[in-house]
């Protein structure tokens, strides 16, 4: 009755969602994408993803990496994804500082949605990008925000991009 | 942007994942916690979970209850329970709280016939009719929420004591009946 009502998974069920996540990433990971299935084993809350830009995108021959970290509420709650490293996209979507505005990451999370559905997702969401731009706040935005972007009220306006 | 359209989401990937037999497995996964669904329900939009991962999922959005795969509306009352072979074990506790919506069934046409003793699927029948109980137990209408143990009603009502709870009550029952039967005898 506790464990439900901190809403979470107890940590055996918890730690077994991620492991299954993990092998099912390794084992058939999407196109272009590639966990580090090394540093996951050791700390199964903090993920590194290697992803690269689509060919036939404005993303084509770029490499970018990906943050997850999954609270002990996931998946219950989404995890927090950012972009981290040296090459932060270019994307009318994607901060600066490497936070992303997309509607499933807070809003429309779903505990069905995996680490998987995420990276496809970001890569969809880099792939129809037409024209390489940072959202218009993204100084006011990078100077003013929390470090994490979960705690950001994020305003979704353009589904298309 | 050929590449585009394949990493939509409507090609997850799952279509081309494991062998045959790991993809029988997988269909019987709760939709949350990616294991075997436990207290299994079913939403209205044919979506399987376990209870308990299910009931965290609309406690968490109590607000907007949608089901975690297609978003279309859930709530409690409409999920249904499904009950496999194995399902009448005793689980673990944590997994019954809170318990889990119980199905919705309606009695058959009553076909009658003495349903005598049974000691079959793991729970406890006793019937027996005794002249100092002039009364009959008409129990198939109590629901303990305990749905582990609901079977069909067998013919109650027809002036016969019928039992059919959890093994504790009816052994309780059994040895009132012995004292009583002693009593008789005795007295
Ligand atoms: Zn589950
Ligand atoms: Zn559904």
């Amino acid at each position: 009755m506790q464990s439900l009502k901190a809403g979470h998974l107890d940590a055996s069920r918890w730690e077994r969602r991620l492991q299954k996540e993990l092998m099912s990433l390794m084992k058939e990971p999407p196109p272009g994408v590639e966990v580090d299935g090394d540093q996951a084993e050791q700390n199964l809350s903090l993920w590194t993803v290697h992803m690269k830009g689509a060919e036939g995108t404005l993303y084509e021959g770029e490499s970018f990496q990906l943050q997850f970290k999954f609270s002990p509420k996931y998946p219950f709650d989404s995890p927090e994804v950012t972009f981290i490293g040296s090459n932060i996209p270019v994307h009318p979507h994607v901060y600066s500082n490497g936070h992303i505005c997309l509607s499933i990451l807070t809003d429309d999370w779903s505990p069905a949605l995996s680490v998987q559905s995420v990276c496809l997702s970001i890569v969809s969401m880099l792939s129809s990008c037409k024209e390489k731009k940072r959202p218009p706040d993204n100084s006011f935005y990078v100077k003013t925000c929390n470090k994490n972007p979960k705690k950001t009220k994020w305003w979704y306006h353009d589904d298309s991009v | 942007m050929v590449i585009a359209s394949e990493a939509g989401p409507s090609k997850s990937g799952r279509e081309k994942e494991g062998s045959p037999e790991e993809k029988d497995d997988r269909t019987f996964e709760c939709n949350i916690c990616l294991d075997t669904a436990k207290d299994a329900v079913v939403s209205m939009c044919g979506h399987l979970f376990c209870w308990p991962c299910l009931h965290q999922w609309l406690d968490t959005r109590p607000t907007r209850q949608v089901c975690p795969v297609c978003k279309a509306a859930i709530s409690e009352d409409k999920v249904i329970p499904l009950y496999g072979r194995g399902s009448t074990k005793q689980e673990d506790p944590r997994n019954k709280v809170p318990p889990r919506p119980p199905g919705q069934r309606t009695e058959p046409e009553n076909n009658g016939g003495f349903p005598g003793f049974g000691f079959g699927d793991g729970g406890f029948h006793m019937s027996f009719g005794i002249g100092a109980f002039p009364f009959g137990f008409v129990t198939s209408s109590f629901n303990f929420g305990d749905h582990h143990h609901q079977r069909p009603a067998h013919g109650a009502g027809r002036g016969m004591a019928l039992l059919d709870e959890d093994p504790f009550v009816s052994k309780i029952f059994l040895w009132v009946a012995a004292i009583f039967i002693m009593w008789l005898f005795y007295a």
